[in-house]
């Protein structure tokens, strides 16, 4: 008799506990359950909001810190079972050199990967988007195309002036090598007046981004899958051949 | 009152107690980017993995409270 109170009490507890993590999970993505998935091959990478470099920004902002991805991207590269990289973007820039490092990161790495320009993938955003084998972009998607800002003292105007004017020519230079569109037209849209208000530059939109040759095409989820699946096909069939011989 | 094409941010910084609240954990050998709330319980806030398997997964959901 006294037994059953106590399994009572237990029961009661681990009903509570159940009650209060689904109560939990409906306030976080009202829905009580999340769909579960088999094992992936393709992993994703997300970059989104601001890309955080040297300079820590205010907690309220939304920001891919590279130091987090830089490790991400060694696992890719190492793990065997991952064969593919997504790479999705929705960012509005952020730190020149955190970018780059990104984008070489991205461009070095061996396995297929393919980059979905989402929203919008602005400033340092571009080359991001470009440093992967197949770039896509939604068709409302955009990218700015602008020269290159600092905020803040500067001490030493004429060689921050050298030193930001080089760093230009690098981002410049990424893009170019790294993607169809050629070096003027990239510069010309750089450059460019009378697109942004009071600002020079360029707001290019998805399909005016395949047509300068920045991004390979205009697509989506499935698109990017595809692309993906046969590059990974591909890159199997070369490493079967080498076994064979 | 502000006027001005500079974000609030950039004007007044947010306190750096905000930050100190943050932190970067390994929870079951996945890193999470977490808050640590007012009674000590660390509140997940972002899910740093490129597995899209563990985005899935509830034990990691934004918003859940790991201890």
């Amino acid at each position: 008799m006294e037994k059953e109170p106590s399994k009572k009490d237990d029961q009661n507890q681990g009903d509570q506990a159940n009650n209060s993590s689904l109560v939990q999970k409906i306030q976080q993505l009202g829905q009580s359950n999340v769909p579960q998935a088999p094992d992936s091959n393709i992993h994703v990478l997300s970059i989104i909001g601001q890309v955080e470099g040297h300079v820590q920004l205010p907690a309220q902002n939304k920001t891919t810190k590279y130091e987090h991805l830089l490790p991400q991207l060694i696992a890719v590269e190492q793990n065997p079972k991952i064969e593919g990289l997504i790479i999705l973007l929705n960012t509005v820039g952020g730190d020149v050199e955190a970018g780059l490092a990104l984008s070489e990161m991205i461009a070095s790495i061996s396995k297929p990967t393919v980059s979905i320009v989402l929203g919008g993938g602005h400033s340092i955003g571009v080359p991001i988007a470009v440093s992967a084998d197949h770039s896509f972009i939604a068709p409302t998607a955009t990218m700015t195309i602008h020269p290159i800002r600092l905020n803040g003292l500067v001490i030493g105007v004429p060689q921050t002036f050298e030193y930001i004017d080089k760093m230009q020519d690098r981002v410049i230079d990424f893009v170019v090598g790294h993607s169809n569109i050629d070096g003027e037209k990239f510069k010309e849209l750089m450059f460019a007046q009378g697109n942004l208000t009071r600002d020079i530059g360029t707001n290019v939109l998805g399909e005016k981004a395949v047509e300068y040759g920045l991004i390979d095409g205009i697509g989506g989820v499935s698109h990017a899958m595809v692309k993906l699946n046969e590059m990974i096909g591909d890159n199997n069939e070369g490493t079967e051949e080498q076994v064979i011989q | 009152m502000l006027y001005t094409p500079l974000s609030t941010t950039d004007i007044v910084p947010s306190a750096d107690a905000d930050f100190q609240k943050r932190q970067c954990v390994m929870h079951n050998g996945k890193q999470l980017y977490v808050e640590e709330m007012e009674d000590g319980q660390l509140q997940v806030l972002q899910l740093l993995s490129t597995d899209p398997n563990d985005f899935m997964n509830s034990d990691y959901l934004p918003g859940t409270i790991l201890r």
